[in-house]
């Protein structure tokens, strides 16, 4: 069989942050990770072992001090279209109604005003805001707004989902409708997906494969293959497979935690 | 944040449910308010009450205040022969002139100097030397340069409004998020696309906020040029006044001067709404 080349890899990666005293500070240390198309990775980790840094690398934001982070086998020099990001804090446009900011993306590729409204309207009824087009983001409660951060990005079209912690601002009912949600997504278009977890019950409801994180600096602590069976549901919880995985996921954090002392969740 | 969705019907009860007003009853809050309005009355009625009685028995002298009859009157004569309506118009005409020229110079020079450094870098020690100087200063170089017409009353205007709208511009330019930024361009925006899109109207409520700080600034720029050079105009009724000892004049065009600009305020607060619908909505 031919292998795969990845659609998006980290080579090496560190990066050192200079912080508000001056002082140097490593946030991700020779990290390397392979990602192939259609994967669904989560990333877990304590809080400010690099996750988000990872994250920010990947679409193109900020870059590395050494080694290389590619997509398509193409160094990322520059923000990164087709690395769509979800940023835990929304980021949608005030000024813009729930339908300005899901066509957003699609008046930047220049479309005509019609095609953007029967695209956006098509995103905007995946995500279940059907009625509200006209509403300012300000209207919306958290989950009704990290929707439309949703299929704004969807509506753009990027190739690669990149996704910081979106749930955890959420409360449970609404985290479970929007995680099955991203599921049925992921199944339907075939995305890869980076996502971003402090819970271990999301990763292992969300995940094709696991990245477990050490405590900083940001190294690869273990990569662990999620074999529940899919698709899967809220249901996959009760399975003894889940307790053993959960289980062998927990030690691994447990010693991070009591080395470093900040619990993951 | 709401901590409760109604997954049922797609509609927020929490945060956007409970209005922290409402959590006051209607009646209570009603009541309140007409309680304080009874007392705004009041006070009013109380200082134009001791302003009434001190002058009608004498104990201050009209030559320091007038009646308020005579006060009265004055403001009717002059609306009925039409003086008093030309001198509201002509000053409102130079605010109105001078203010606009002021937006459309300073207005695109701040969004250049917030995202351009260079151009905040050239602009910054005229606007350090310039902001210290009151619009008067600049009364002797204009009459000199411009004579003593419109031009020279709208240059102070100009002059005196120009630098404030500058410094509001760049300011709210440089506080537009820089998350909103990034999440422009992760979506394929060019650097048009980010400034047409992200920082115009980021800004824009910043941008509103100080042309109506900047408008009161105006007036009070017109009515100094009226005063030193002027035929015409709410600063020259008030000088008439002074020189040809007429005191009732004098309150009668301030007075005019602060239900103008009372109106203008107003109506400025009419158009941000219609300009900033989102703003509307904002919960804090
Ligand atoms: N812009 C920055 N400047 C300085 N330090 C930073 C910056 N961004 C992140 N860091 C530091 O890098 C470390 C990793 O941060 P981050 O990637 O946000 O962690 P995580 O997302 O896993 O919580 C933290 O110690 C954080 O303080
Ligand atoms: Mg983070």
């Amino acid at each position: 069989m031919e292998t795969m080349s990845p659609i998006l890899a980290a080579h090496r990666v560190s990066k050192t942050f200079t912080n508000a005293k001056d002082q140097q500070v490593l946030a991700v240390d020779d990290l390397s990770l392979e990602i192939d198309e259609g994967e669904f990775i989560c990333l877990l980790g304590a809080s400010g072992c690099g996750k988000s840094t990872i994250l920010n690398m990947f679409a193109g934001f900020i870059q590395p001090t050494a080694g290389e982070v590619l997509l398509r086998g193409q160094k990322i020099l520059k923000v990164e279209p087709r690395c769509g990001m979800i940023f835990q804090s929304y980021a949608l446009f005030p000024w813009k109604t729930v339908r300005g900011n899901v066509e957003f993306g699609l008046r930047m590729k220049g479309l005509s005003r019609t095609e953007r409204r029967e695209r956006a309207a098509d995103f905007i009824a995946m995500v279940n805001l059907r009625g509200f087009e006209e509403h300012y983001p300000a209207e919306l409660s958290g989950g009704m707004q990290q929707r439309v951060t949703i299929a704004r990005m969807l509506a753009a079209d990027p190739e690669v989902l990149l996704m910081d912690e979106p749930f955890a601002a959420l409360d449970a009912m609404t985290r479970q409708v929007m995680q099955e949600e991203l599921l049925k997504i992921h199944q339907q278009s075939g995305k890869t997906i980076v996502f971003i977890t402090h819970s271990i019950d999301e990763a292992l409801l969300l995940s094709s494969r696991l990245v477990v994180m050490s405590a900083r600096p940001g190294r690869i602590k273990a990569v662990i293959p999620n074999e529940l069976p899919a698709p899967r549901q809220i249901a996959v919880q009760f399975s003894p497979q889940y307790g053993e995985l959960k289980s062998a996921v927990w030690s691994l954090i447990e010693s991070e935690v009591r080395r470093h002392g900040t619990a993951p969740d | 944040m709401s901590s409760v969705t109604d997954i049922a019907n797609e509609r927020p009860t929490g945060a956007l449910a409970e209005q922290p007003a409402a959590a006051e009853r209607p009646a209570t809050r009603v009541r309140r308010s007409a309680l304080l309005l009874a007392i705004s009355t009041l006070s009013v009625l109380t200082v134009l009450g001791v302003w009434y009685i001190s002058t009608e028995r004498g104990w201050v002298s009209p030559v320091f205040l007038p009646k308020p009859g005579r006060v009265i009157n004055e403001g009717f004569e002059n609306l009925a022969n039409g003086q008093l309506g030309k001198d509201i118009w002509m000053s409102t005409q130079r605010v109105l002139l001078g203010f606009a020229l002021a937006g459309i110079v300073a207005i695109p020079l701040g969004v250049i100097m917030a995202v351009w450094a260079p151009a905040k870098a050239a602009m910054d020690p005229f606007v350090s030397l310039l902001r210290p100087l009151p619009s008067i200063t600049w009364i002797p170089l204009t009459m000199l340069w411009l004579g003593i017409g419109e031009g020279q009353k709208v240059a102070i205007v100009f002059m005196g409004s120009w630098i404030y709208i500058l410094l509001y511009t760049v300011e709210s330019t440089r506080r537009v998020d820089p998350l909103l930024i990034r999440a422009a361009r992760n979506l394929g925006a060019s650097d048009v696309g980010v400034m047409l899109h992200v920082i115009l109207p980021g800004a824009l409520p910043g941008i509103i906020a100080g042309l109506k700080v900047t408008l009161a600034i105006s007036w009070s720029c017109v009515l100094s040029a009226e005063m030193i050079a002027a035929q015409n105009g709410l600063g020259a009724l008030i000088w008439q006044g002074k020189d040809w000892g007429n005191l009732a004049l004098v309150l009668v065009g301030m007075l005019c001067i602060s239900l103008v600009v009372l109106v203008t305020d107003k109506l400025a607060n009419m158009l941000e709404r219609l300009l900033l619908p989102w703003e509307r909505h904002q919960r804090t």
